[in-house]
This record gives structure tokens, sequence and C-alpha cells, in this order.
């Protein structure tokens, strides 16, 4: 029932972000290619942002979502660089990609727990960066990388100098895509949210002596985590090679990337499909507004504002929302 | 048929050895506590014998089939349930979501769970009562009772039940342990482990005492209420 309801406000939300770029020209005309960029920041974050947390609901607090970035973007860029294949063929082998090392990954860190866990994970992301740098430059490009021949063509308006980074978020193909992504990533939270796979994973999450004593199969169920949480970022590195134009080690496996994707979901409320979403569209907002205004030094009101927030709204924009409404009631 | 029988089981914490050569037997249908002190390594047995300690030697046989190799969630199918210490329930769910939580990932608990759910609901009315109240708001007893309810929601032909009468008033104690009574009179096997010595020896057929891992005496549950050595170390008379 609810499951249904959130799947139709999902269809209107899919019309909106389709017909977004149209509006966004229509209001701001040319200007509309910065608000374009912003979406483009605040999807692929929310994508990045709703995966982590579908691990995290099984207690699992990933530090290797750069990794399944990276290899997602990587084994497009290779694809792309050594057969002619079509470009497209990159996406699937993406999500392949970040899957099998999702498998691999899971499967070794099954037993550890906190501190143990985490490092485990962000050690395999630097390992896996450390590999793909000193692989034969001829496959990936060493430490200066691979460029990635673009999905879509940009779009130049005639008679102006502009640069090409530009041009090629004017078109609004790329921003579709990531909005395609998003909403398939909602899809699959809003499943697992409706399933008994909720349960399984909470119940893991708050107790897995005794999550294994109602019978639920923990290894199982935290595989089929890593796997369902990996495959959006692997093909979203993808997405996001072929619109950077490039891969590279330092960029491309870059620990900001793992840092975002849990700091977004606790800005916005964890374990839930709706507070990653808040949390990305709150924190690219937030990046802008200061970018904006500061310029040089914004990072630092960024890094002051995510420090508020913690203390401030230790569950998030969610546990916000979740206590207003609370208040609200009592004082009827 | 016995509905559990545990030969020479030794179990560890890493290198610490907890249990020492641990042996006794339940026949099905039966009422057996083991009780001990604080320490003496009761909720380290019962999690030997549900599978969630793996760091073990010996032979555990539930109705005639060993299970000692085996996973925790593997030996919940082969229906044998486990009552934690200390209830562990999952706070932020509601009564019935916690009693569905016992019966949603075992095919042959799920295919029975309304009518096992009504058969919790009459033997413990006040979860009825507060099926949508969340069970981080219940009462102590309340909780044990739902935690018991869990487990009987997984179709258990054996209960480990580990210390129900943990922070419970005596009276509610009581209540806890008429349950159990009814359940096992309805043909569940059940096995006991309890610091509370008067009330579980009142309640169960046989009794085990637990000293530093080791079973130091077997008997009558009657009888070792009238053992002048239980009687001294354990009822304070
Ligand atoms: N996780 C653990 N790691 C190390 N030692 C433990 C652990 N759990 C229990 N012990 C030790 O094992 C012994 C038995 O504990 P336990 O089985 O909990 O006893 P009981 O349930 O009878 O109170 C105690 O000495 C306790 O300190
Ligand atoms: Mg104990």
């Amino acid at each position: 029932m609810k499951l249904r309801m959130n799947l139709v406000l999902l269809a209107l939300a899919a019309v909106l972000l389709f017909f977004l770029p149209d509006l966004l020209k229509l209001f701001f005309d040319k200007a509309s290619v910065s608000y374009l960029s912003l979406l483009i920041n605040a999807t692929s974050l929310a994508i990045l942002a709703l995966s982590w947390d579908i691990l995290a609901r099984t207690g699992q607090l990933s530090l290797a979502h750069a990794a399944f970035f990276g290899a997602g973007a990587y084994s497009t860029a290779i694809l792309v660089k050594q057969t002619d294949v079509s470009l497209w063929l990159g996406l699937p082998l993406a999500a392949l990609s970040a899957v099998l090392l999702a498998l691999l990954l899971g499967s070794v860190t099954l037993q550890l727990r906190g501190i143990y866990f985490a490092i485990a994970t962000l050690s395999f992301a630097e390992v896996l960066k450390a590999v793909i740098q000193k692989l034969p430059s001829s496959l990936a490009g060493g430490a200066a990388g691979i460029n990635v021949e673009p999905l879509f063509r940009p779009q130049f308006i005639a008679g102006e100098m502009e640069r090409w980074e530009i041009a090629f978020l004017r078109n609004e193909s790329y921003f579709l895509l990531y909005a395609g992504l998003l909403l398939a990533t909602i899809v699959l939270s809003l499943l697992i949210e409706s399933s008994s796979l909720s349960y399984a994973f909470s119940a893991i999450r708050t107790n897995e002596e005794v999550a294994a004593v109602m019978g639920v199969k923990a290894a199982r169920f935290k595989l089929l985590a890593f796997v369902l949480s990996s495959m959006p970022v692997g093909i979203l590195g993808a997405i996001q090679a072929h619109r950077i134009g490039s891969v590279s080690p330092d960029e491309t496996f870059n620990v900001g990337t793992t840092v975002l994707a849990l700091v977004t979901p606790i800005f916005g409320g964890l374990y839930t499909s709706l507070g990653p979403i808040l949390g990305a569209l709150g924190l690219a907002s937030i990046e802008e507004f200061l970018r904006r205004t500061f310029s040089e030094g914004y990072l630092i009101g960024y890094g002051i504002v995510l420090v508020l927030s913690i203390l401030f709204m230790p569950k998030g924009i969610m546990g916000l929302l979740r206590s207003l409404r609370k208040a609200q009631r009592e004082s009827l | 048929m016995k509905a559990l029988e545990v030969k020479n089981l030794s179990a560890f914490y890493g290198k610490i050895q907890v249990l020492w050569d641990v042996s006794f037997e339940v026949e099905e249908g039966e009422f057996v506590t083991i009780i001990g002190a604080n320490g003496a390594g009761k909720t380290t047995l019962l999690k030997s014998i549900s599978g969630l300690i793996s760091n073990k030697k010996g032979t555990v046989t539930a109705f005639g089939k060993s299970i000692e190799q085996l996973s925790a969630a593997k030996i919940v199918r082969s229906h044998i349930g486990h009552v934690p210490e200390g209830r562990q329930l999952f706070h932020l769910m509601t009564v019935l979501e916690n009693l569905e939580s016992g019966a949603d990932y075992l095919p042959h608990a799920k295919r029975e769970a309304a009518k096992t759910k009504a058969y919790v609901y009459s033997l413990f009315p006040r979860l009825k009562e507060r099926e949508k109240q969340l069970a981080g708001t219940l009462s102590g007893g309340e909780r044990q009772m739902l935690a018991i309810g869990r487990a009987l929601m997984t179709k258990p032909k054996l209960l480990l039940v580990d210390e129900p009468s943990l922070g419970l008033a005596p009276a509610l104690t009581k209540t806890v342990f008429q349950a159990l009574k009814t359940i096992n009179q309805e043909g569940v096997t059940i096995v006991l482990v309890e610091q509370n010595v008067l009330q579980s020896l009142k309640a169960a057929q046989r009794a085990y005492v637990l000293e530093n891992g080791e079973v130091v005496k077997s008997a009558e549950a009657s009888s070792l209420l009238n053992d002048p050595e239980i009687q001294a170390a354990y009822l304070a008379i």
C-alpha cells in the first residue's frame, strides 16, 4: 500500500525531472546551465548516498564506495578505449565489475565489525587504486589515466566561445541519464524497504546474534546488500567518466567520494530512502551557495556546516522533520 | 527419543576456556533446568548449542541429528528455539513486527505464522493488547513475554531459555515460569538456564548444576530443593 503510493509519487517526480531542463531554460535562459550543473551534482550525490545507505542498513558502514565508483569508471574507460563496441555496453559492464568487487570485498569482511570493517574497506579501495596505477599503461593509462569518449555531443551556441565543459552540460541527455539512474536506485531502495529484506537488514544491524537464531542467514543478506549497493555506484562511475571525459587514479578513486557517500546519508537521515536524497539536495545546494558567496576557502564553511549539523541534528534532516511533526502533534 | 544430548562440550572465547566437558541429556517433552551462579557459563552453554559459538569441542545431538557443526540459522531450522539473555528485542519495531520477524525467515514457520501468533496471544493476552506498540515501550515482564513469543514463532520443538527472570519482580517471574510450564505441557521440550534457583527448581522436572563451566550435579528438581548443599549455596536457607 505504502509502496504503491511511493511509486506513484516517484512517477510524478520522474515526469517533473524529465521536463526540468526545459523549465530551467524557460526561467533562467542561458544561466540555466549552472542550475543544470547543480542538479547533476545533487543527483549523483543522491545516487551515491542512497546506495551507501542500502549497505549501511545491514550495519556495514563502508569506506569502499570510491572503489565501486572507480571500478565502474575504469571498466567503461578501458572497454571504450580497447574495443569498438557501443559506448552503452560500458554501463552494464560497470555494474558487473562493481558487483564482482563488492562480492569479493563483502565475503572477506563478513566477520569484521566496527572499526575493523571500516579499515578493511578503506584499505581495499586504496589497494585497488594502487593496482590500477601499476597496470600496464597501454591498458589503464598509469598515473595519467585515460581519456573517455563522451556519450553525448557537446552543444555549442553558434558564434559564442565557451568551454567544452559548459557545452557538454547544455546537453540535457546527461542530466536525464543521471535522473534515470537515481529513479532506478530509489525504486530499488523502496522495494527493499517494503520487502522482508528490510526486517532482515535491520535485524542484522541491531543484533546479529538474534537475527541468527531467528533463522536469518546473515552472510547471505550482507552480501546481497553489498551487491545491491555497489551496482548503482558502478554505473554512476561510468556515466561520470563519460561526462568528465577522463579517468585517473587520483581523480576517480577519490577518498572524497567515500566521505560524501557516508556524510550525505548521515546529514539527511540514515536507513531511509528519503533521508539520503534530502541530504544530497541539502549538501549540494549548501556547497553551491558557499562557493558562490566565498569562492576561495568555501570548503571551510562547508566543513563548519557539517560539524554543526552533526552536533545539532544527530539524526539528520529526517530526525529533525520527525521531531517537528511530533512537537506539532503534541501542541494540538 | 532424546530431544538433546550434549557430550563433552567445551567452549572457548579466544584462548580462554569457559565450558569444561559438559554433558547432559534432555528427553523429549521434558522440562529441564540448568542452574548456576553468575559467570558459571550458562549463557555460553546455550549459545554453543544454538550455534552462536563455533569455537567449541564435543558433540551436540538434537532429535537424533548431530548439530554441533551447523550454523545458528541452520540449527533453528532443526526446530531449536533460543530466547536470548536480556530479551534482545528490536526496540524500534512493534510487538507484532517482533513476533512476525520470528517466522519470516523460516518457510515451515511462516506457513503457520497466523496460527502460532494466535497461540502466543492466548498465552500472553497482554501482547495482543499492545500489538501496535513499539517493543521499546514495554515493561520488563512484557518484554520477556515477547522474547518468548518471538522464539515460539520459529516453531521450536526444543526451546532454550536464558535467564528470563533477569530483572523481573518475583510475581512476574512466576507468571513467566508458569507460561513456560504451559508451553512444555503442550509438547515443547524446555531447557531453562537460571540463577533464580528456587523458582526454576519448582518449575522444572529435572535439574543440572553448573559451576565454573562444569556440571557438578544432576537430579530430580524436587530432590535438589531439599539438598542441603544446594540450599546452602543457592537458596540461602
Ligand atoms: N564474549 C566473551 N568473551 C570473553 N569471555 C566471556 C565472554 N562472555 C562470557 N565470558 C566469560 O565466560 C564465563 C561464562 O560466562 P556466561 O556464559 O555469560 O555465564 P552465565 O550466563 O552463567 O552468567 C564468564 O567468566 C565470563 O566472564
Ligand atoms: Mg548468562
